[in-house]
């Protein structure tokens, strides 16, 4: 599928973003900047414990104030909707997901009632008086003990499990029967973090009596998935649901879940008589209640290594925590099997996942989602077992990474591995930050008493998934595949005007969209115009669209480009009739009167504005042959994927897999035990690389992320569900203040899943997480300690170097050494 | 969110605020620079219901130096202090102000601001704790004016009383051979410390003549550790003496448990930056030119 010609050769090229223009000049269309005639607004009101029956809500006095036109309260809701489609089988599908706390409130901030007022000051006076009786109840916010079913979230499904299934491959029994060593891992736990977009969740829901039809404008990032539940939810066509979006303020798969919020938004319009309402959530809701990333706790691991430290086989029980409703979930039980046996070659393993609800905000896929916590675990495994054995990290990694010649790779549970290179990224990675320099400084300074670690991590985006892994936590679940949709087309006056079934939110799709149809046409990217956001009248999307889990480079872009594929076909076929020539003859460019088709021979030439205008507005000029020529072309890629075997959980899931190598130096700090970087180096490869400062930009946005989530960012409650950050005081999210200067670096191993040899990236594999985890246990091993969370700041190494409380390698860990 | 309906009147004068305070009683509140009052208020955790609003009072944001002090006006922004050359003769001074959240908190938040609130995380009451520090009150009859130990009462509570404001803040320059630094741990820069030191001392050769240390974050009010300050006090200055009064503050500082870290892990910090601000103030006494910046997670 390589060696298509690429005339201009733009792709790969380092243009700058078709979007910054607009978005620096403070003239970037979001939600917020829509104000629609008669707009009212909507407040929620939300549930400040985290479980309580809801035993009355009194809306009169709120209903009172002037200015309010209507409330919302669960149970009216109820009457009016059916449940939120569930993702999962029996017998939490048979739960009851609606916008609102119906009969109880599951976590704290969830919504109980919503005032809908001409002003958004007025909603959030009138929010203030609505009184709501509350008999409160024990909550539970930790995914083991939810196992226990002591406190049930959902009566209906009688249980807070969610899912549990066993991912087992290879020849267990064997391999720990001929293991050399077995390293026991008593207990690892990846925490709960979020993102932390610029822009909120925000939503204009009209609900127009005169058409039945629902308009939304809105920053969902993935609207053809929401549509499905909305237009389920609400009893509605889904062909009446118009879905718009514009510029959008990061999303991170966060936003993938705003839909109950969309549907509030939709029956409050309707019940304020078809008036449009608008929902701009505020920073503190957003924290507390949009959605968090999935938390993930290993227990009872057991690795089995050989002489040389090579792994081959792992044990281990996993528990995912989803929050109060699964929305996405159970996805996640099987999404992190894209990535089974992370970069390495063992063939046996047996993983015993579950998922449980808890009393606690509803998880959403955040980047680097459910792969991320999986990675983090096997990075954790690599260097427990590396530690134990007295192998460097960077050579235990060496014996066990999946080996260059080994690709296209088939990972045991059926995924293909489509290119890769993990030690040459190492080598690059060691290169960029003078590996044997930092090791002489690191051990110079353990003469000194300085704690230094260099940690090294190993990552895997995984990009196009097949949405037939959804079969394997529900065979009924009626998804399979992957599709994206494109038009491109010459307009009536012949401009080349692109449009992508995905909505954008930094990613630079204006940018690499035109960069791709500029090749095909040989002509300029700034010749091509590319529709801004989504927007289900364009009529492109498909059941897929949207953006998300890394796959624009490939499903993007491959949509874009069979589209103008198919538009420069026809155009051919137009040119060699309207120049009298053979198609052989005709060559595409730019010239005097922009872009256009000439004669190889003489030089003649036809504008595009000709080839529009004797298609749409001079047709007579044609014959009856090219009447099936419109210039308008539609085309839908679909990933080349097959249902995986459901009772084995077996088959390819994704498409392509970028990789990522991170290395940090880290000091812990003596006096206040807070981990500096002293330096970090990421290598990124992402295959063919569309456009260079688009895919750098996003390594370093992922990489903040990553380290953000590492030292700074987690989602705490306290023991009754209480969310004790809630604010940014309290979050600290990282900034420019907190950010080391990252060294960066890439190599191309080309895909060849997609037209162009790229992958899908963006997300990054959240390399930060395992490398700073990598480093501060490299710093402290000698200490006896083992990094055992996600999330490490000063506070908790305190508690693990000087109280000794936690992470202490002799309570966690065990070696076994049989021969 | 936005805050609750409140009426807001421009004082044109000290003495017009003071009135308006008076006749608008105990649901009128002054906006200085804002930069905890408007959140609070967007958080409807505080609703008043008058907002009188000094920002318009001419002549009320200076910086100057007079007879041995430097003076300051209510209005004067950290921003201003941190540029300011007469306000840089005494270091500690700089360094909180350049070290107060990010830019635009910088910007608009007001030393007066920040005294009155009396937040227990503040940082000016810290620091200007180890300098010898008053604070002129104004009632629109009559001027008064307060040691700042004195003035700052318990968490959020001043000697000021309903109608009264900060007129001014007079700060003594302090001897020749003294010096001073200010260093809080801070998990990103715009959020409140989880525990800060400022360490003012005065050396002579290898002898510390007089020392004054105050912790932030770590008690109701900045904390004076006594012990710490003898620890110091005509003490020769040397890796023992440093770390015993590193050691005192500990034992005197009383945190919470809370988001910014555990009761235990505070004390440790408040031992770290102690020993760090007091050498760096042992060097800045000795006239060497120290920067010093805040810790970071």
């Amino acid at each position: 599928m390589n060696g298509e010609p690429q005339p201009g050769g733009w792709v790969g090229r380092e243009l700058p973003r078709k979007e910054d223009n607009r978005l620096l000049r403070g003239r970037g269309k979001f939600v917020d900047d829509i104000r629609l005639r008669d707009m009212l607004y909507l407040r929620f009101v939300r549930s400040p414990y985290a479980h309580a029956k809801v035993v009355r809500v009194d809306v009169s006095a709120a209903e009172a104030v002037p200015g309010v036109v209507c409330t919302l309260t669960g149970p009216e809701v109820a009457q009016q909707t059916q449940p939120f489609i569930e993702i999962g089988p029996d017998p939490f599908a048979r739960i009851k997901d609606y916008p609102f706390a119906v009969s109880k409130a599951r976590y704290q901030g969830e919504p109980v009632a919503a005032v809908i007022a001409t002003s958004p000051h007025i909603a959030d006076d009138a929010a203030e008086l609505v009184q709501v009786e509350y008999e409160g109840l024990d909550a539970v916010v930790d995914a083991e003990h939810a196992l226990e079913d002591k406190v049930l979230l959902h009566e209906d499904a009688g249980t807070n499990r969610v899912w549990r299934g066993v991912f087992e491959y290879g020849d267990m029994e064997k391999a720990f029967r001929e293991a050399a060593h077995i390293v026991s891992i008593d207990h690892l736990h990846f925490h709960r973090f979020s993102s932390t977009p610029l822009e909120n969740n925000a939503v204009i829901a009209h609900w127009d009596a005169k058409d039945e039809h629902i308009y939304y404008w809105c920053n969902n990032s993935f609207p053809s998935f929401a549509i499905q539940f909305l237009a389920a939810h609400l009893g509605i066509p889904i062909d009446r649901i118009r879905v718009q979006t514009f510029d959008i303020g990061g999303s991170f798969g966060i936003k993938i879940t705003s839909y109950p919020q969309m549907a509030a938004c939709a029956l409050a319009s309707k019940k304020a008589g078809g008036r449009p309402v608008k929902w701009i959530e505020t920073r503190s809701e957003h924290n507390i209640s949009s959605a968090h990333g999935n938390e993930r706790t290993f227990r009872d691991t057991r690795v089995a290594l050989d002489r040389n430290g090579v792994i081959t086989g792992i044990a281990s029980r996993h528990i995912d925590d989803c929050g109060a409703y699964p929305r996405y979930e159970p996805l996640g039980c099987v999404i992190w099997a894209q990535v089974f046996p992370g970069v390495y070659r063992f063939k046996n393993a047996r993983i015993d996942f579950s998922q449980a609800v808890t009393n606690k905000c509803p998880v959403g896929p955040n980047r680097g989602y459910s792969r991320m916590q999986h990675l983090w675990f096997l990075e954790r495994v690599i260097d427990i077992c590396a530690h134990e054995l007295g192998i460097p990290g960077d050579e235990m990694r060496l014996r066990n990474y999946i080996r260059p010649e080994e690709f296209p790779y088939t990972t045991p549970n059926g995924c293909v591995y489509d290119s890769g290179n993990y030690p040459k990224m190492l080598r690059v990675a060691k290169d960029r930050i003078g590996w044997d320099d930092w090791k002489r400084k690191q051990a110079a300074a353990r003469q000194d008493g300085r704690l230094i670690g260099i940690g090294i991590g190993t990552t895997l985006d995984s990009g196009t998934n097949n949405f037939g892994q959804s079969q394997i936590v529900n065979p009924h679940a009626p998804f399979s595949g992957n599709s994206q949709g494109a038009n491109c087309k010459l307009d009536i006056y012949g401009e080349v005007v692109v449009a992508v079934g995905s909505c954008p939110q930094g990613q630079g799709h204006e940018t690499t969209a035109a960069q791709v149809v500029a090749d095909v046409l040989n002509i300029h990217p700034d010749m091509i115009t590319v529709r801004t956001g989504f927007d289900t009248e364009r009529n492109v999307h498909t059941g897929a669209s949207g953006t998300y889990a890394s796959q624009f480079a490939v499903s993007g872009l491959s949509a874009v480009h069979g589209a103008a594929q198919k538009l420069k076909t026809e155009m051919k076929r137009l040119g060699a009739f309207l120049l009298e020539t053979s198609e052989k003859n005709l060559e595409f460019g730019a010239g005097q009167q922009g872009p256009e088709i000439r004669r190889k021979d003489n030089g003649q030439a036809v504008n595009y504005w000709r080839l529009a205008n004797v298609v749409n507005v001079n047709s007579a000029v044609l014959p009856a042959e090219l009447y099936d020529v419109t210039l308008n072309c539609r085309y839908v890629w679909r990933a080349p994927f097959k249902v995986p075997d459901k009772e084995k959980k077996y088959g390819n899931l994704t498409l392509t897999y970028a990789s990522q190598l991170h290395i940090a130096v880290v000091e812990i700090d003596r006096g206040i035990f807070v981990p500096r970087i002293l330096d970090y180096v990421a290598v990124d490869d992402c295959g063919k690389v569309i456009n260079p400062p688009i895919v750098e930009g996003q390594v370093y946005g992922a990489t903040a992320h990553g380290i953000g989530a590492a030292l700074m960012e987690s989602c705490v409650y306290d023991s009754v569900g209480n969310m004790l950050t809630a604010t940014f005081s309290d979050y600290t999210p990282i900034t420019s203040m907190n950010m080391p200067a990252v060294k960066y670096a890439h190599i191309e191993t080309p895909s060849p899943h997609s037209y162009s040899g790229a992958k899908g990236m963006g997300e990054g594999g959240a390399a930060p997480v395992h490398t700073i985890s990598a480093a501060l246990q490299d710093a402290l091993f000698a200490s006896g300690i083992i990094i055992q969370d996600s999330f490490n700041n000063g506070d908790s190494l305190y508690r693990a170097m000087v109280s000794k409380e936690i992470c202490q390698a002799d309570r966690l860990v065990k070696l076994e050494k049989r021969f | 969110m936005y805050p609750r309906a409140f009426h807001y009147h421009r004082a044109s004068s000290l003495r017009e605020a003071t009135e308006m305070l008076s006749q608008l009683g105990e649901e009128a509140k002054l906006l200085a620079g804002g930069q905890s009052l408007i959140p609070l208020m967007k958080l409807r955790f505080a609703n008043p219901a008058h907002l009188v609003d000094l920002n318009f009072i001419q002549g009320i944001s200076y910086i100057k130096q007079e007879n041995g002090a430097i003076h300051i006006g209510p209005l004067t922004r950290h921003a201003e202090i941190q540029d300011s050359a007469a306000a840089a003769k005494i270091t500690i001074l700089h360094d909180c102000a350049a070290g107060i959240a990010d830019v635009q908190v910088r910007n608009r938040g007001t030393i007066g601001g920040s005294l009155a609130e009396a937040d227990p995380s503040g940082d000016w009451a810290t620091v200007l704790m180890t300098l010898t520090t008053d604070v002129h009150c104004f009632d629109g009859k009559r001027k008064r004016s307060i040691p700042l130990r004195d003035f700052v009462k318990d968490a959020y509570t001043t000697a000021l009383s309903h109608d009264e404001l900060v007129s001014e803040i007079s700060i003594q320059l302090p001897p020749k051979g003294s010096g001073g630094a200010y260093i809080a741990f801070k998990r990103a820069a715009p959020v409140y410390p989880t525990a800060s030191a400022a360490v003012q001392l005065t050396v002579e050769g290898d002898t510390c003549k007089e020392a004054s240390i105050a912790l932030g974050c770590v008690g109701l009010t900045p904390v004076r550790p006594s012990e710490a300050e003898s620890a110091l006090r005509g003490q020769r200055l040397s890796e023992k003496t440093i770390a015993a009064a590193a050691e005192a503050a500990r034992t005197a500082c009383d945190p919470q448990s809370d988001m910014r870290g555990s009761a235990e892990y505070k004390r440790e910090v408040v031992g770290a930056l102690v020993k760090r601000a007091v050498e760096a103030a042992v060097r800045r006494a000795r006239g060497e030119q120290v920067e010093v910046s805040h810790l970071y997670a």
